[in-house]
């Protein structure tokens, strides 16, 4: 039994050492390997419990004078009960084990990550880069009217107004704290979440490899404008993101946005 | 052999003055019912409300923090009044009948219980008032909680007392029914021959006994934080937020087993009765019922994988959330060998009760992946958990108790429901929620935060909102019809035989409808006495 479980252990941990070399962003890479075991074993699962479900259905009917009664001596087995005991159980152990194993590394930022202080208030997201340029991701403000057309209010140049610049195939690791209240990091195309906790910092990594614009949403309840705390990355190549970030490019200086802490939000006024 | 007299009136003949001063269990039970689906109801209304909003992207029908109240009362009012009360009402109704008992262990304490509920109602229609919403999350979480005020958190203290007083009224029904049992039992019905029915409902209540305490303690200390500026979760002043989040989890992670194990005890009861055979694995069922109850305990974390717990902290609670899911496995399995070789009658209790557990089985499986770390942190906090806990509780639960309501109709009150309604309501539900909490797990994977009053206008999302809205309408019209077969069947149904499913549980030895001190002598109970045997006689 030791052995198998050492087995076990050895072969997940393998299996998730492989890394595809032209995925679009990591760790989604990972997520989606065990997305797709899951999938399967649960495919599976329901085929194993449904199918025979079904065919019972249909065959064991209730007959008059024929099946009245069902068959009073089958009360159990231990043998079968034992058996859809166990074989759920390693299948419970190997997604753990597996999934541990996948964990370990979707937690571990490369080392030559580039390090980005986020942080949440309510409701919009401030970027800080390494060399001090700030970006404030805020689609609501409190001066704001709250009636913008469907295609604008999730639109950069519509209610939104700067993008957060992120360099394509850099690892980038996120510091995360929050102003006011928890708020959740959800970088969309990456598929990794973690909170924005007040009084505490957490971090999470993510690599987005091809150029183009990503989502950010907030994924923990922040109050009234919850569904508008966004941020839109644009990923870049490395030069164009070197050059931003030095402020060259015209156009993408830092607009300056107000931003309100929590405590002394009009948020009455927003809706009012 | 004395020979009894007996009342023959039914047990729900009584002056509105006796129900409301009763102490008997079975008023008591039905008054917790009805106020379960009243607030079932309205908490259905709401999310209809907030579905037609989500039809398409932008600002609709309805003000953002009245989307959040909805949603906020929505969750509370569907896990407290519904998914907790409704089996309080079973558990009221039918538990001394089951083990051939007069009444509960403390009638007056149970009356108390009930009270509370109902205070804790009033409370729950106070937030109706404009400027009294409650728009903190059924979760509450701080700071957000403490924040009062239309943007924030609406009225905390409401939020706050509706915890307390549910929170009263669930310790005062657990001290009771499980005093009941443990002491009223007729001689002869021991702990391996009693209906599995009453073991969820029990496991359920020593989880309400254990775990409740450890809520109402965090909401106090959030109410203290909010009035009185103490600073328990305020990190400024040197709180913590996720200390909340781990008193709250950790009984309201056990709390979805209080929900579900009654449920599961519903489907044992239904399935072997009409399947016209012995529950299979009688034993491996009741322990694994006491086996849930206790690892439940074990897993609060999972609700905290991003919250910026120690990853260690993650590791061990997903393999205890994963253990989970062997003894709720082996109960799925054992209902389906005991459709092996059986007789099926396809009455409508039978196909809600068929229908919770293949939809349970989705809900079970879906909820695997969120007890894995790696998986959960795609789609942590997304409409994917939304999904899996309505399959849960949407459709394993509330087709659980529909099918208790089916089931023992005749017994409550004394007539058949109508039978062609009650199977047409079946399949309007099941085809209307699949579409609605499916289309959630699909919308889910592709990233769709939850609580969102707006989204983005992304075409594959707006499709599967449209979806879920359609879904939710039929779903809607499936359970009007559930109720309008219930009270047709109540008011002009056919008279019931006294066990018109020939079941051979104690309750059924009644007349239907039940006189009001139940059994007018305790009722004999064979040495071979199994409630899930065919009734021989």
């Amino acid at each position: 039994m030791r052995r198998l479980l050492g087995l076990l252990l050895l072969s997940a941990f393998a299996f998730a050492g492989e890394v595809n070399a032209d995925v679009i962003a990591r760790p989604y890479d990972l997520w989606e390997l065990i997305y797709k075991i899951w999938l399967f074993i649960a495919v599976v699962i329901y085929a194993v419990v449904a199918i025979p479900s079904l065919y019972f259905m249909i065959k064991y009917r209730f007959k008059p004078g024929e099946r009245e009664v069902g068959d009073q001596e089958h009360e159990g087995h231990w043998g079968l009960e034992a058996l859809w005991t166990i074989v759920p159980l390693i299948i419970v152990l190997y997604l753990a084990t597996h999934g541990f194993a996948i964990f370990t590394q979707m937690r571990k930022p490369p080392e030559n990550a580039l390090e980005l202080k986020v942080t949440g208030f309510a409701w919009g997201w401030m970027f800080q880069y390494p060399n001090g340029k700030m970006v404030v991701a805020s689609a609501i403000r409190d001066t704001e009217d709250k009636k913008c057309k469907p295609e604008d209010c999730y639109r950069v140049d519509g209610a939104l107004q700067q993008y957060a610049y992120i360099p394509a195939g850099v690892p980038i690791k996120v510091l995360l704290t929050s102003q006011d209240v928890v708020h959740s990091f959800y970088v969309r195309a990456a598929g990794v979440t973690q909170d924005a906790v007040p009084g505490r910092t957490t971090y999470l990594w993510f690599q987005i490899n091809k150029p183009g614009e990503y989502w950010v949403f907030c994924r923990e309840y922040c109050g009234q404008w919850h569904s508008r705390m966004f941020a839109k990355l644009k990923v870049v190549p490395k030069e164009e993101f070197d050059k931003w970030l030095k402020g060259e490019v015209a156009g993408f200086e830092n607009k300056t946005v107000k931003v309100v802490k929590a405590k002394e939000n009009k948020a009455q006024e927003v809706v009012r | 052999m004395r020979e009894a007299l007996p009342a023959h009136k039914p047990w729900f003949a009584a002056s509105l003055w006796e129900w409301i001063f009763t102490t008997d269990h079975k008023k008591i039970g039905i008054m917790y019912g009805v106020t379960s689906t009243v607030f079932f109801i309205v908490a259905g209304l709401m999310a209809l409300g907030m579905r037609l909003e989500l039809f398409s992207p932008g600002a609709q029908y309805l003000k953002p923090e009245t989307y959040n109240w909805f949603l906020t009362v929505h969750g509370a009012v569907i896990l407290l009044w519904w998914a907790i009360g409704i089996w309080a009402s079973f558990a009221n109704f039918l538990i001394p009948l089951m083990i051939g008992a007069r009444d509960v262990a403390f009638p007056r304490l149970n009356a108390l219980g009930y009270w509370m509920f109902f205070a804790a109602s009033v409370i729950a229609l106070l937030t109706f008032i404009p400027g009294n919403h409650i728009m903190t999350m059924w979760t509450g979480y701080p700071p957000l909680a403490t924040m009062q005020g239309v943007g924030f958190a609406g009225t905390t203290a409401l939020f706050v007392f509706i915890w307390h007083l549910t929170g009263f009224a669930s310790i005062a029904g657990a001290v009771n029914f499980i005093t009941t049992v443990v002491a009223m039992r007729q001689p002869g019905i021991g702990f391996f021959n009693l209906n599995l029915f009453i073991h969820g409902i029990i496991a359920a209540n020593v989880i309400q006994l254990l775990g409740v305490p450890s809520v109402a303690g965090a909401v106090t200390m959030l109410f203290l934080d909010t009035y009185l500026k103490t600073s328990f979760f305020d990190p400024a002043r040197g709180g913590d937020p996720v200390l909340y989040q781990n008193l709250f989890w950790f009984y309201s992670h056990p709390a979805v087993y209080v929900m579900v194990l009654p449920a599961f005890g519903v489907i044992s009861e239904v399935v072997s009765a009409l399947a016209r055979k012995p529950i299979f694995g009688y034993r491996s069922m009741v322990i694994a019922i006491w086996a849930i109850a206790l690892v439940g305990f074990t897993v609060w974390t999972h609700h905290m994988f991003v919250s910026g717990i120690p990853d260690w902290v993650k590791i061990i609670m997903s393999y205890t959330t994963l253990l989970i899911a062997v003894p709720t496995g082996i109960k799925i399995f054992n209902w389906v060998a005991t459709l092996y070789r059986s007789a099926i009658q396809y009455r409508t209790p039978m196909l809600y009760a068929l229908g919770a557990i293949l939809m349970f089985l989705i809900g079970g499986l879906t909820g695997i992946p969120l007890g894995i770390p790696a998986f959960d942190v795609a789609v942590h906090d997304s409409y994917f958990v939304v999904g899996h806990f309505h399959y849960v509780l949407g459709m394993a639960v509330t087709l659980s108790a529909f099918a208790g309501f089916f089931y023992w109709w005749p017994k409550i009150t004394g007539r058949m429901y109508p039978e062609g309604l009650g199977k047409l309501s079946f399949w309007v539900v099941i085809v209307g929620s699949n579409l609605l909490y499916f289309a959630q797990l699909i919308i889910g994977i592709w990233g769709m935060p939850r609580r969102y009053y707006d989204y983005p206008p992304i075409d594959s999302w707006i499709e599967l909102h449209q979806l879920q809205t359609y879904g939710a309408f039929i779903l809607a019209f499936g359970i009007l019809l559930a109720l309008t077969a219930l009270i047709k069947g109540a008011i002009s149904g056919e008279k019931a035989p006294d066990n018109p499913w020939m079941s051979n549980s104690l309750e059924w030895r009644l007349p239907s409808p039940p006189p009001p001190h139940n059994f007018e002598e305790p009722p004999k109970v064979e040495e071979d006495y199994c409630p899930h045997g065919y009734c021989k006689f």
